[in-house]
């Protein structure tokens, strides 16, 4: 029935943009009562309960969002017959995935472990760089896989236990889809390279992460897997529309000429997607997720407003790469009908300051935004699709699992940025909303600066003020918290947790909960932390050789400021920087009591000097440069079992309502494999759904 | 030293500039290229930098320096010239004598007082402190050949550190720091490796080789 009502989609459509029009037929067709086409949301809005909305479009499955869950689920579903509407609140696909760095573990005996156990290439002859890890580093199934994410006894170098509290039901499901998933992927353009290690909380006993590429040619070309130089990045000049990040050398994993990163899995999903009919509606938020009574009922559909986003030099709006199957509705609000499910897979909540505020209180400083934050604009990771499932009686899971892993929030060392994770050159269409990449800097390069908060106080010792510890992942030891490395970790084992071990091996760095901690600046009721301030001098740059020019700089984004004396450099600040609500009034002081401390050769306050040298900071002009820590990854979100359904505050599955990726919780794995798997199991079951 | 404090000993009073009262304007200060390590009695140059923090003209105006008893040693004025890579600091070296006996001493910069207001306006007193450090005369010489770990090629530009002793390594790779008798934690830090830190004994001359290694990549993922 669904085949059929897609075919009949598909003729009328003629694979050509669809507009409003032909949605409006194809509801009005389906007998959903939707013969005019609204152009007032507001109003139907306050219509309620549901057999008063006037849906503006429908499709068997709706999607809210266009990243790594919602492009696998899209093409899933379309695979299995459904017709399918992806919105984005963005004005291009991807989500978070599009700036990742395309690693994707899964395990369990997937298709990549079996090609790297038999020693094989990939059909298209790219991948010949030799296996990284012995057969038996290799060999597992889907019973181990899964006793390894949810095995209770591991703790992490911050002692925290990464996989005890993971949903077992949806972990069962994501052993069990981790091989179709992996095939799914290679099926849909997606390349990938040898299997190299685990990503960070993908597992302690084997090997399973693989890199995903594209080969360096004359032209982008999805099909014959190749990405024109121009589109895959210039090294420390451009990056691109494409990709917005740098793709990096992915010879080892691959062969020469391989570039690799989260551009190499986002595109070729949105070209399958595409190249299958999946329908997009970009700029476009969702708002609301229409059940039909609030706590009761199935999932009927949603409501989403427009969210277009302009190029601030030029006023026009941003246009998404590729076009095909774009529907251009700049309507305030309009309504979607889901004939059989809607499936969120909306983000997390990283860039809600009230939300992630939850976890941790000092967090709702709103100076700190999360990863990739210029180029998903101020809607994106908002914790939107967590909150809609709320409203509509969903449960929650893992919401102490922020907490669990170290790339949850952290310093990434990106100076004079407000997103310092996503280190963007110039050639995305964003790039002129975050106007720096900026100075990125080596952990030994700290040396050459001091670190201060909000009223110009140093608060950690600057050369730990970056380090951070891995996922407790393969190949796990000491360094991870595990008292045995590789093939010795034993799953299960009591001692994985034993005090002894964890005294052992306790290494939290603390550095960001030092900047985040209040000081005199701190004012009620939020006793905001405030910004960071990277402060160093013209000796610095010129001894290290650092690039302080743009574009890796900005001289009017208020994130880098240059003075002839630390006294004018604090006045530029306070005036120039948005967060700088109060002034940094002991920075004239901290400097001079710095270079006392140099003098010296100690200092007695943070004890820089026992692993690096120390220099003055003295030589004018003066810098001052944000270095800002990211909210990064999302743990915590909704509660959903094995089949990706969303469930209530009773247990049961909310009927017609699906999640994934960081908008779901009980999977405190980092990365893209989880959201992939719950792409891929979420877009299986909505298109078997029955049609409502 | 970076930058001047307000001296709190002698704030300079507001004025009334025809009855409507006209604050001080803030001069900073900027202190550098004191040497690291200085003979005992030797003679060693230093730059001092003016500004005021409202933009007027500072060109001709005269800065103290005083030693650590608070005994004026140098006088000097600040050419109408501006500083190169500033946008408004004018900048004078002065020529010192340091003291006869080791240790480290503290002393200051004090710019234009307040009985010299430009146009009328009142400036504050600033006054700025730095490090003099005065060794011993050096005895030995610590030769050091940073390289590569990984190549063994020469890394030229690497910084060599025993406190307060300092040298940059040549084209060869090699830096030569001469240094009193004593102990110290010898560095070896060049930009993108892992600084090598290690104790060294110093009595006689010595010749060490530092391998460095390239400090790996966070994984940005």
């Amino acid at each position: 029935m669904a085949a059929k009502r897609d075919q009949k989609d598909r003729k009328r459509q003629g694979g050509k943009p669809v507009t409003r029009r032909d949605f409006v037929k194809s509801g009005a067709a389906a007998g959903v009562g939707a013969a005019v086409l609204s152009t007032s949301g507001t109003a139907l809005a306050q219509q309620s309960p549901v057999t008063a909305v006037r849906w503006n479009y429908e499709a068997d499955v709706v999607i809210i969002g266009a990243g790594c869950t919602g492009l696998p689920a899209a093409i899933r579903a379309r695979d299995l017959g459904a017709s399918v509407i992806v919105i984005d609140q963005n004005f291009d696909p991807g989500g978070k995935m599009l700036h990742s760095g395309g690693q994707i573990s899964l395990g369990g005996g997937d298709p990549l472990q079996l090609r790297d156990i038999e020693g094989k290439g990939d059909p298209e002859g790219f991948v010949t760089a030799p296996r990284q890890h012995s057969v038996a580093e290799l060999t597992e199934d889907t019973d181990f896989l899964f006793r390894d994410h949810t095995d209770w006894s591991v703790m992490d170098a911050a002692a925290q236990a990464p996989y005890r509290y993971n949903e077992r039901d949806l972990h069962r499901a994501y052993a069990d889809n981790c091989f179709a998933t992996r095939e799914f992927l290679m099926k849909n353009y997606v390349r990938m390279g040898r299997i190299s290690g685990t990503h960070g909380n993908g597992g302690m006993s084997r090997a399973r992460r693989a890199v995903t590429f594209l080969m360096e040619g004359a032209t982008t070309d999805i099909k014959k897997g190749t990405v024109a130089k121009q589109d895959a990045g210039i090294a420390g000049k451009s990056s691109s529309h494409f990709a917005p990040r740098f793709m990096e050398d992915g010879t080892t994993v691959a062969s020469k000429g391989a570039r690799t990163n989260g551009a190499a899995l986002a595109r070729p999903l949105e070209f399958s997607a595409r190249e299958k009919g999946v329908r997009f509606i970009l700029n476009r938020h969702m708002d609301e997720i229409i059940r039909e009574q609030q706590f009761s009922g199935r999932v009927v559909g949603i409501r989403a407003s427009y969210s277009p986003r302009v190029d601030p030099e030029t006023g026009r709006r941003l246009e998404s790469l590729w076009q095909n199957g774009n529907i251009d509705d700049r309507t305030e609000t309009i309504y979607i009908r889901a004939r059989k499910a809607v499936i969120i897979g909306a983000g997390g909540h990283g860039a809600n300051a009230q939300f992630r505020s939850m976890f941790y209180p000092a967090w709702r400083e709103p100076a700190f935004v999360s990863s990739g934050w210029a180029l998903l604009g101020p809607r994106g990771q908002d914790a939107s699709g967590i909150i809609a499932g709320m409203r509509v009686g969903a449960n929650l899971a893992g919401m102490q699992q922020n907490l669990s892993y170290a790339s949850t929030f952290h310093f990434p060392g990106n100076l004079a940025t407000r997103d310092p994770y996503t280190d963007m050159l110039p050639g995305h269409p964003t790039f002129s909303m975050r106007g720096s990449t900026g100075i990125n800097l080596a952990n030994n390069s700290f040396q050459h600066l001091i670190v201060v908060n909000q009223v110009g106080k140093r608060f950690f010792n600057e050369m730990l003020v970056t380090t951070r510890q891995g996922g407790a992942a393969f190949p796990a030891g000491p360094n991870k918290g595990q008292p045995k490395k590789g093939l010795e970790h034993v799953q299960l084992d009591w001692r994985n947790a034993s005090v002894a071990n964890i005294r052992a091996t306790y290494a939290e760095p603390n550095s960001v909960h030092a900047a985040l901690a209040m000081n005199e600046g701190s004012k009620s009721p939020d006793f905001y932390s405030g910004p960071i301030w990277a402060i160093f001098d013209r000796a610095a740059v010129e001894r290290d050789k650092w690039n302080i020019e743009p574009p890796f700089t900005s001289p009017t984004n208020g994130f880098f400021f240059k003075a002839d004396t630390i006294q004018e450099l604090a006045v530029k600040i306070q005036k120039g920087h948005e967060f700088q609500r109060v002034p940094i009034a002991y920075l004239a002081e901290t400097v001079a009591k710095w270079n006392s401390y140099v003098d010296k050769g100690s200092d007695p306050e943070f004890a820089r000097g026992a692993d690096a040298p120390m220099h003055k900071i003295d030589t004018p002009p003066f810098y001052a440069a944000t270095l800002y820590p990211v909210w990064h990854d999302s743990y915590g979100g909704l509660r959903i079992n094995g089949k990706a359904q969303v469930i209530d505050m009773q247990g049961e599955p909310i009927p017609g309502l699906y999640a994934g990726g960081e908008s779901s919780g009980g999977g405190n794995q980092h990365g893209l494999g989880r959201a992939l798997v719950h792409g891929y199991i979420a877009g299986t079951n909505a298109a078997r759904e029955g049609t409502s | 030293m970076g930058d001047s404090q307000p001296n709190p000993e002698s704030p300079p009073a507001a004025t009334t500039d025809g009855g409507a009262t006209v604050e001080p304007h803030t001069i900073s200060i900027a202190a550098w290229d004191v040497p690291p390590a200085i003979g005992a009695g030797e003679r060693f140059t230093m730059k001092v930098g003016l500004k005021c923090l409202e933009g007027c003209e500072l060109a001709d105006s005269e800065f103290s320096i005083y030693d650590h008893d608070g005994a004026l040693v140098a006088t000097g004025r600040v050419p109408a010239e501006i500083w190169p890579g500033t946008a408004g600091l004018h900048v004078a070296e002065v020529e010192l004598a340091a003291p006869a006996v080791d240790g480290l001493y503290t002393w200051s910069v004090n710019g234009p007082s307040s009985e010299e207001p430009d146009e009328g306006i009142p400036h504050a007193g600033p006054s700025l402190g730095f490090g003099i450090r005065v060794v011993s005369r050096p005895e030995y010489v610590v030769r050091i050949e940073a390289v590569d770990a990984a190549d063994q090629t020469p890394l030229t530009e690497a910084r060599v550190f025993m406190h307060p002793y300092r040298a940059v390594t040549d084209e060869r790779g090699i830096a030569e720091v001469r240094v009193a008798k004593g102990t110290y934690k010898l560095f070896v830090s060049q930009t993108r490796y892992v600084t090598l830190g290690l104790p060294i004994e110093v009595d006689a001359d010595m010749t060490a080789r530092a391998e460095l290694y390239v400090e790996p990549v966070v994984e940005r993922n």
